[in-house]
């Protein structure tokens, strides 16, 4: 498991303790057909890591610097007719967990929110851009 | 045709030396400028141009030469602000800065290939650095620095025989 990743799961593991979200350690997998996400509602399940990496300055002496760019994914699905009465707090703990991890040039999180059927998934994506 | 390729990191290579011999490529105590995004040895030669009433076209005499060589590179702690050469080099011992705010006269060459092997050629000269600049933005978390050498008096090209 990347270390990010290990470090976000422990830090909304402890934003969301006492809220009507558990999280899960496992990957959104699918089972049966269906992501975990969606059979176990109202669990957060966090993604791999995603890396890229971009030319930062090339040097003549070619000791040239690079930006890591990670993104991780995590996954929540609830009923979308009765929508959790702490959703907004929810939101709130999971966007301000990428403050966890630190060493990094920027530190970004948002959400966006699709509904299917009667539920709703919020899709929160992490993004930690940092030299090497 | 030759071109003269920058392929390796041992190529276009600006050393520095508080005498001419140190300052050489591969100089004993050279201090070998880390992290230079690029390089330009500029030998202007100075003149002025001239008008006659019988003819149509301007005439020109050459004046003093003006040389200088810049970079831009991205800043090294140790050589920016001083490291250790334990009296060797100076340049080191103080720093970039420091050697430039005392006005150090130095001495310095550029590689234009690897610089120490027979038959390759390298410029040398001595002069002041200044026009440091240190930068730093978050859109590209590095400090960089442009920096000039003003060159006293000539650039002399040298072949290594």
């Amino acid at each position: 498991m990347s270390v990010i990743r290990s470090s976000l799961i422990t830090q909304l593991t402890t934003n969301l303790a006492g809220s009507n979200v558990s999280v899960s350690s496992e990957l959104p997998f699918e089972s049966g057909g269906d992501v975990l996400y969606s059979k176990n509602m109202k669990t957060l399940y966090v993604d791999e890591e995603q890396i890229s990496q971009d030319t930062l300055y090339e040097v003549l002496d070619r000791s040239n610097f690079l930006t890591n760019t990670s993104t991780v994914n995590a996954y929540l699905q609830v009923d979308a007719k009765t929508q959790l009465t702490d959703i907004n707090a929810i939101i709130s703990s999971v966007l301000s967990a990428k403050s966890v991890i630190t060493g990094t040039i920027t530190s970004e999180s948002d959400y966006d929110t699709e509904i299917d059927l009667d539920h709703i998934v919020y899709t929160f994506e992490y993004r930690f851009e940092k030299t090497v | 045709m030759a071109v003269i390729n920058v392929t390796s990191g041992s190529q276009a290579v600006l050393t520095l030396g508080t005498t001419d011999a140190m300052s050489l490529p591969g100089g004993t105590d050279g201090l070998i400028l880390p992290l230079m995004q690029d390089v330009t040895v500029s030998a202007t030669t100075g003149t002025v141009r001239y008008s006659v009433l019988s003819s149509p076209s301007s005439s020109a005499f050459t004046t003093v030469n003006e040389n200088s060589v810049t970079l831009n590179m991205l800043l090294d702690g140790p050589v920016f602000f001083g490291g250790s050469s334990a009296g060797l080099n100076l340049i080191l011992d103080n720093g970039l800065l420091k050697t430039s705010i005392d006005k150090t006269e130095i001495f310095w060459s550029v590689a234009f290939n690897e610089g120490n092997t027979t038959g390759e050629y390298f410029v040398k000269g001595k002069g002041f650095l200044t026009g440091l600049t240190p930068t730093a933005s978050l859109d590209a978390a590095i400090w960089i620095s442009p920096m000039e050498i003003v060159v006293n008096g000539e650039i002399t090209k040298v072949i290594v025989s």
